[in-house]
């Protein structure tokens, strides 16, 4: 549900990090904040939090301008995880463009992770949104943990639905950017088929990216 | 493609430089700038039109970005939205810039604030919108659902009653059929045993006439033979008034013993025991043939007054009617113990046989008016009545499509009215 002004040349792109409770969703904003370079993008914006729990949500602006003079504002959301926030996970998943799901790796987290992804069905659906449509992918987190499930068994399960899957720790970075990068990439290729960022605007992927993830050097 | 218009975000809707800084917010900051020697201070746009301006208004040709001394850009998520420009007055070049970067960074912090601070309110908002909403929705299920469960209760308590009294009625048919059944063979039976004794009675007394009578003129005979001594033996012995008893002594034996056949012929009749099926039952007959039975019964000093109209053959079953009939019998007989006096009126109207029984008992008290026909209700103690009798008729009547009430005359006493399809049903079975 792109929003896009052609008169004001102005284009929103939503991205919404969803997930379980606690599985690390603002953990991977914040990194994403620590790794990148402030320029292109605005400061991470955490909505009031309790007892360091997600209540509203958290924001991480990124803005861009395409060679054409396209002003592309991207907007990196994560979504409470507790189950008596669904008012709000549905308010913040409304038109988003892209959804990473940040799954909880730990063995007794399985049926959380379960329902937290038939919640974002259900909520995909109540908002007009289509999961088979909607640009996907999944990030296994907390891979430093102990009792984790293998990384076979979770390929196992989910290969064959062809959604990306990475591992990550966010907590020390791992698999963060890449987990970005990619949703930036399917979200790229979505918009890209129905307005032509390359053709009409002159940004292609390798450009769109670019803008997008500016490493700081001394992560590089 | 346009989407103005269309787009309507619940929350996080883009916001301009406008909307997340106000003039109050920004004029403190410029007064000091000013007090500190800064000639003019302006928040721009991103086409640099100024916002908010404070000092001597410059001239259009100044709006350019070569005119200021110093800027210091304003992000809004990232995004150049506009700049805070100064011209530096008597501030030298290096404080004015010092100055620019510490107004923009008060100003971005606020913009950053104020962002936060609405979309809390929005999300806030939405949420408490939205919960309401389902709140709201659940409540209306909930009535919904309670207002079925209502129903259903409701339902269930009428059926049950329905059923208790369907229960009620199959008990009283019950005991009905058994009493009719047992009424039935005792009267045969009765017949049976008491025709036969009380026939040759009859007979014998009939013979027995006859000889007193040749009896009687031997015994005259005799005192011709023996004028003296006969004629006081006859003194002695009361002959006269004894020979003048005896013929009344053997008529009164005769009409005692035709009593007893008529009864025993009307109790048989009552019980109907040699036709039970339908057919064609006339109406003051079976009445009369129910006064009969209930001879016994009958207070003495009790007055029946009929008035029988001429009625249609009525298409049922009299054993099923004389049943209606003695229960009202029973129930006039048991109103009034002296001096009862009972109208019985028959009549045929268009469609309708009407038979009312009209006595000058107490009359039917209000609070009970509407339960008399109940089952096993009873105003009499226990074991004098069975509460069933009204019921009984009450059923038979329907069950030939026909109505039954109760109502007090004005004069007092109570009117049982009976109204009958003059057709009758041959389906007429009690319900």
């Amino acid at each position: 549900m792109i929003e896009f002004d052609e008169w004001e040349k102005r284009m929103v792109l939503k991205l919404v990090y969803y997930g379980p409770a606690m599985s690390g969703k603002t953990t991977n904003l914040l990194m994403l904040h620590d790794l990148l370079q402030q320029e292109g993008r605005g400061d991470l914006m955490v909505l009031d939090t309790k007892d360091d729990r997600t209540i509203y949500f958290d924001l991480l602006p990124f803005f861009l301008v395409a060679p054409s003079g396209l002003r592309i504002k991207l907007k990196v959301y994560t979504v409470p995880g507790q189950v008596k926030h669904d008012a709000t996970r549905k308010a913040v998943l409304q038109r988003a463009d892209g959804v990473a799901f940040i799954a909880d790796s730990q063995v007794s987290e399985t049926s959380n992770n379960f329902n937290s992804f038939q919640n974002l069905e259900k909520n995909l659906g109540f908002v007009g949104l289509d999961i088979e449509q909607v640009p996907l992918v999944v990030q296994f987190n907390k891979r430093d943990l102990d009792r984790i499930v293998a990384e076979e068994e979770i390929r196992r399960v989910w290969d064959p639905s062809g959604i990306p899957v990475f591992m990550s720790s966010a907590l020390y970075g791992t698999g963060v950017l890449e987990t970005f990068v990619h949703l930036a990439d399917r979200t790229y290729a979505y918009v890209d088929s129905r307005y032509g960022l390359a053709e009409n605007h002159g940004l292609d992927k390798q450009m769109f990216l670019a803008q997008l993830v500016r490493r700081k050097t001394d992560h590089a | 493609m346009n989407f103005i218009g269309e787009i309507k975000f619940l929350v996080g809707a883009e916001k301009r430089l406008i909307d997340v800084l106000d003039e109050a917010q920004i004029l403190p900051l410029f007064k000091s700038a000013v007090k500190a020697g800064i000639e003019f201070a302006a928040v721009v746009d991103d086409k640099n039109v100024p916002l908010w301006t404070l000092g001597p208004c410059p001239p259009a040709s100044v709006v350019g970005e070569e005119n200021w001394d110093a800027r210091c850009k304003l992000l809004l998520e990232g995004e150049p939205v506009g700049a805070v420009c100064l011209r530096r007055g008597q501030v030298n070049p290096h404080g004015c810039e010092m100055m620019a970067h510490l107004i923009g960074d008060a100003l971005n912090s606020i913009m950053a604030n104020n962002l936060k601070r609405m979309l809390t309110t929005e999300i806030h908002t939405r949420v408490v919108n939205q919960s309401y909403d389902e709140l709201r929705e659940s409540h209306r299920q909930l009535i919904e659902s309670e207002k079925k469960y209502r129903d259903l209760a409701e339902n269930l308590e009428l059926r049950v009653q329905e059923r208790t009294e369907e229960l009620k009625r199959a008990y009283a048919r019950l005991l009905q059929q058994e009493k009719m059944v047992s009424v039935g063979q005792l009267a045969a039976g009765v017949a049976h045993e008491i025709n036969n004794p009380n026939g040759y009675i009859l007979s014998n007394l009939n013979t027995l006439r006859k000889y007193v009578g040749r009896m009687t003129s031997m015994l005259e005979y005799y005192r011709g033979l023996h004028e003296a001594a006969g004629s006081e033996k006859w003194r002695e012995l009361k002959l006269d008034v004894v020979l003048g008893d005896v013929d009344e002594l053997l008529d009164q034996s005769v009409s005692g013993a035709q009593k007893v056949k008529q009864i025993v012929s009307a109790f048989k009749g009552f019980s109907h025991v040699d036709d039970m099926g339908v057919s064609a039952v006339d109406i003051n007959h079976e009445i009369d043939r129910t006064l009969g039975v209930l001879s016994g019964e009958m207070p003495g000093d009790t007055r029946i007054i009929k008035e029988f109209g001429v009625l249609p053959a009525f298409e049922g079953n009299g054993a099923l009617l004389c049943q209606v009939f003695l229960n009202l019998f029973r129930n006039a007989f048991q109103a009034r113990s002296e001096g009862l006096q009972l109208i019985i009126t028959t009549e045929h109207e268009d469609d309708t046989l009407r038979i009312r029984f009209s006595d000058n008992g107490p009359g039917v008290p209000d609070e009970i008016h509407g339960r008399i026909f109940e089952p096993f209700f009873t105003t009499r103690d226990v074991g004098h009545g069975t509460g069933l009798g009204l019921t009984i008729a009450y059923d038979i009547v329907n069950g030939y499509g026909g109505t039954i009430e109760v109502e007090n005359s004005k004069k007092g006493g109570a009117v049982f009215l009976i109204q009958l399809p003059a057709t009758g049903r041959t389906d007429g079975q009690v319900r």
